[in-house]
C-alpha cells in the first residue's frame, strides 16, 4: 500500500474519528454530572440531522439557519428529556436511569418515523462538493466542514470548562455532587446544562454528518454505541479522553478496512469496546479508582 | 428474613391457572391464538431469566436477543443442515449460550457499575453482524428456512396444540425451577445484595460469584427459548434478534417488577399479545390493529419510562398490594 492510499485511509478514520468524538462528548458530560451512561446520546445525533432538514426542507430555511433550529431544537429536546423524565426519578438510582434512558431512546427514534417518515432525508453538502488534495490524497471540503466544527465544539468546551464561572461549577459537580451542593452549586441544574450541552454535541455531529450519509430515523443506536465504546475506549467521565477515544476509534476502524475488510467494520468498534471493558476499563488515559463502601 | 410459608390459596391458584393454561389447545381451535400464545410461552421462558437478572440480581442486560438467537442458529444449523437429532440441538444451544454468558459475565461483573449494560450491548450488536455476515451458517439477511419441527424419537411434534404443549411445558419447569431458585439459600443472598451490596457483601455473599451465575442462567433460558423458537416457526432472520427485541425483553421485565416472577409473567403475556391484539379481540378492524403496531414501539419506550417514574414496583407491585388488601380484610 501506498503513502497516498494510507493518507486517505487515516483521512477516512479523522473524519469517522471526530464524529465519535462529538458522541462520545456527550456521554462523557452526562456520566460526569449523573454518573450514568445516557442510552439515548444516539439519538441526539439523529434528530440533529432530522430536525436539520425538517427545518431546511420543510420549512425552507436557508442551510446554517435550518443547521442552528437542529442543533438548539435537539438541545431542547435533551433539556426536556432530563427534566421531565431523569429529574422526577428522585432517588437517583443508577440502574433506573439507565434503563429510563434506554425507553427515552425508543420514544425518541419512534416519535422522529411518526414525524419525518420512515425514508432516508438527504442536506446538500455545507458549501459545495469541491475537494482538495493533500499530498495526493483527496480531501472533501465537507470533510473539513466536520473536522473544523468538531474542533471549534471541543475548544469551546475547553473553555466553557476552564475559564466559565458554570464550568467550574459543573467540574466540581463530577468531582463531588455533595460537596459541589455544600459550596452552593445547584446541581441538579448542571445535570440539565449537561443533557443540554450533550445533546447540542450529537446534534452538531448529526448536522456535520448528514450531508455525506444522509440520515433516518433508526440512525440513533449504530452511532452512540460506537461514541460510547470512544468514550469507554478514552476513559469514560474525562472530556480531553472522549476527543481522544473517538479520534483512536475512528483511526482502527479505517486501518481495519484497509488491512482486513469492510465486511465487519462495525464489529471493530464493539469489539474495542468489549476488549477495553475487560483489559483497562478504565480507559487509555483514565487512571484506575478504587471503590470504597 | 423469614420466609414466606406457601399457602394453601397459593397452590390452589397456580394450580387453577396451570390448568387454564394447559387446557387452551382443548378449548380453541384457532391456529392462529394458539401460535400468538406460543409466543408468548417462548417469551416467558427468556423474560424469567431476565427477571432474575434485573429484578433479583439489580442488573440489566442490552443483549439477551443475541441469546436468543444464538440459540436459535444452533440449533437450526445443528437439525437441519448437519442433520442431528432435535435433543442434541436444544442441548447444544444451552452450552453455547452458557459459555457465551460466562465469557461475557465474568469480566464485565468483576468491575463495580452497570458495565454489564454496556458490554451485553455490544455484544448484540456484534452477534446482529454475525448473523448477518456468517451466510454459511445463518442463511445471511434472507434467513434461515426449512427448520424441521421437534421430535424424540418416532414422534414429530408438528400441531400448533403439540407445539402451545411443548413450549408451555418448557415454561412451566423453568418457571417452577425459577420460584425455587428464589426461595433457596442463593434466593435469599440476591435479596440481601439488593438491600445493600455492602452489607451483602459483609454477611460474606460472593457477590460476583452470583451475578454471573444468574446471568449465565439468564443467558441459558434465552438460548433454550430460541432453540424451541426455531423449530416451532421453522423459520429464522437477523431482525427476530435485533437490539430492539433485547429493549423489548427489558421492558417486560421492567413492567413486571423486582423481586418477582409473577409480575414479569403477567408483563410478558400483555406486552407480547399488543401487536396480535387482533388475537384476542375478535372485532378488532384491520386498520385499528395497524394503528397498534404503528404505535407500539412509543408503548414499549414509555411503559419502561412511566414504572420506573411512578410504579417502581412494576405490576409485581401491584399484585402484592392486591394480596395485600385480601389479607388485612379477613
Amino acid at each position: 500500500m501506498g503513502g497516498t492510499e494510507l493518507l486517505q485511509f487515516v483521512l477516512a478514520g479523522l473524519k469517522n474519528g471526530s464524529i465519535y468524538a462529538l458522541v462520545a462528548l456527550g456521554f462523557t458530560l452526562i456520566y460526569a454530572a449523573t454518573g450514568v451512561i445516557n442510552f439515548a446520546q444516539g439519538e441526539f445525533y439523529m434528530l440533529g440531522g432530522m430536525l436539520s432538514v425538517w427545518a431546511y426542507a420543510d420549512l425552507g430555511l436557508p442551510l446554517p439557519l435550518a443547521g442552528l433550529v437542529g442543533v438548539m431544537a435537539t438541545a431542547a429536546v435533551g433539556g426536556v428529556f432530563e427534566l421531565g423524565a431523569i429529574r422526577q426519578r428522585k432517588d437517583g438510582d443508577p440502574l433506573a436511569l439507565i434503563v429510563i434512558t434506554v425507553g427515552g431512546s425508543m420514544v425518541l427514534s419512534s416519535m422522529a418515523r411518526h414525524l419525518f417518515g420512515p425514508n432516508e432525508r438527504p442536506l446538500p453538502l455545507f458549501s459545495g462538493g469541491g475537494s482538495v488534495s493533500v499530498f495526493g490524497a483527496v480531501l472533501e471540503v465537507q470533510t473539513i466542514w466536520i473536522l473544523g466544527l468538531t474542533a471549534l465544539a471541543v475548544v469551546g468546551l475547553w473553555y466553557l470548562y476552564n475559564r466559565t464561572g458554570l464550568g467550574r461549577a459543573m467540574r466540581a459537580c463530577a468531582v463531588n455532587r455533595d460537596a459541589a451542593r455544600i459550596v452552593g452549586i445547584d446541581t441538579r441544574l448542571m445535570v440539565t446544562v449537561s443533557f443540554l450541552l450533550a445533546a447540542a454535541l450529537g446534534a452538531l455531529a448529526g448536522l456535520a454528518v448528514t450531508p455525506l450519509t444522509q440520515t433516518a430515523f433508526d440512525v440513533g443506536p449504530t452511532v452512540g454505541i460506537k461514541g460510547f465504546a470512544a468514550a469507554i475506549l478514552g476513559g469514560l467521565g474525562n472530556p480531553i479522553a472522549a476527543v481522544v477515544g473517538g479520534l483512536v476509534l475512528g483511526m482502527l476502524e479505517s486501518v481495519s478496512i484497509a488491512f482486513i475488510s469492510s465486511t465487519y467494520k462495525d464489529a471493530i468498534a464493539l469489539i474495542v469496546l468489549l476488549g477495553v471493558l475487560f483489559v483497562r476499563p478504565q480507559g487509555i488515559l483514565g487512571r484506575s479508582r478504587r471503590e470504597k463502601v | 428474613m423469614r420466609e414466606r410459608r406457601i399457602d394453601i390459596r397459593t397452590v390452589v391458584g397456580l394450580a387453577l391457572v396451570a390448568a387454564l393454561v394447559f387446557a387452551v389447545p382443548v378449548l380453541t381451535s384457532d391456529r392462529y391464538l394458539l401460535k400468538v400464545l406460543t409466543f408468548v410461552g417462548v417469551n416467558v421462558i427468556i423474560v424469567t431469566g431476565m427477571a432474575l437478572l434485573f429484578g433479583y440480581a439489580g442488573q440489566v442486560s442490552l443483549g439477551h436477543a443475541a441469546f436468543y438467537g444464538i440459540g436459535a442458529y444452533t440449533s437450526a444449523y445443528v437439525v437441519s443442515s448437519l442433520g442431528w437429532p432435535w435433543l442434541t440441538g436444544v442441548v447444544l444451544a444451552v452450552v453455547l449460550t452458557c459459555a457465551g454468558g460466562l465469557l461475557l459475565a465474568l469480566p464485565s461483573l468483576r468491575l463495580k457499575g452497570h458495565y454489564l449494560a454496556m458490554a451485553t450491548l455490544g455484544f448484540g450488536e456484534i452477534m446482529r453482524v454475525v448473523f448477518v455476515e456468517a451466510r454459511g451458517v445463518t442463511g445471511g439477511p434472507d434467513g434461515f428456512s426449512g427448520i424441521p419441527f421437534a421430535s424424540v424419537g418416532g414422534l414429530t411434534i408438528d400441531s400448533a396444540g403439540g407445539n402451545y404443549w411443548l413450549i408451555w411445558g418448557v415454561a412451566a419447569v423453568v418457571l417452577a425451577f425459577a420460584a425455587n431458585l428464589v426461595r433457596s439459600r442463593a434466593g435469599r443472598a440476591m435479596r440481601a445484595l439488593h438491600g445493600s451490596e455492602s452489607g451483602a457483601l459483609a454477611c460474606g455473599i460472593d457477590l460476583t460469584g452470583l451475578k454471573v451465575r444468574v446471568f449465565v442462567i439468564s443467558a441459558a433460558l434465552a438460548g433454550l427459548a430460541g432453540a424451541l423458537y426455531a423449530h416451532v416457526v421453522g423459520f429464522i432472520s437477523p431482525s427476530t434478534f435485533s437490539l430492539h427485541v433485547s429493549v423489548l425483553l427489558v421492558a417486560m421485565a421492567v413492567l413486571g417488577g423486582t423481586r418477582s416472577l409473577a409480575g414479569p409473567v403477567l408483563a410478558t403475556v400483555l406486552l407480547t399479545m399488543i401487536p396480535f391484539a387482533d388475537a384476542v379481540i375478535p372485532g378488532l378492524s384491520r386498520s385499528a390493529l395497524e394503528m397498534i403496531q404503528e404505535w407500539q414501539e412509543d408503548v414499549y419506550g414509555l411503559t419502561i419510562i412511566a414504572v420506573l417514574l411512578f410504579v417502581p414496583g412494576g405490576l409485581a407491585g401491584a399484585l402484592r398490594r392486591v394480596s395485600g388488601w385480601g389479607r388485612r380484610a379477613e
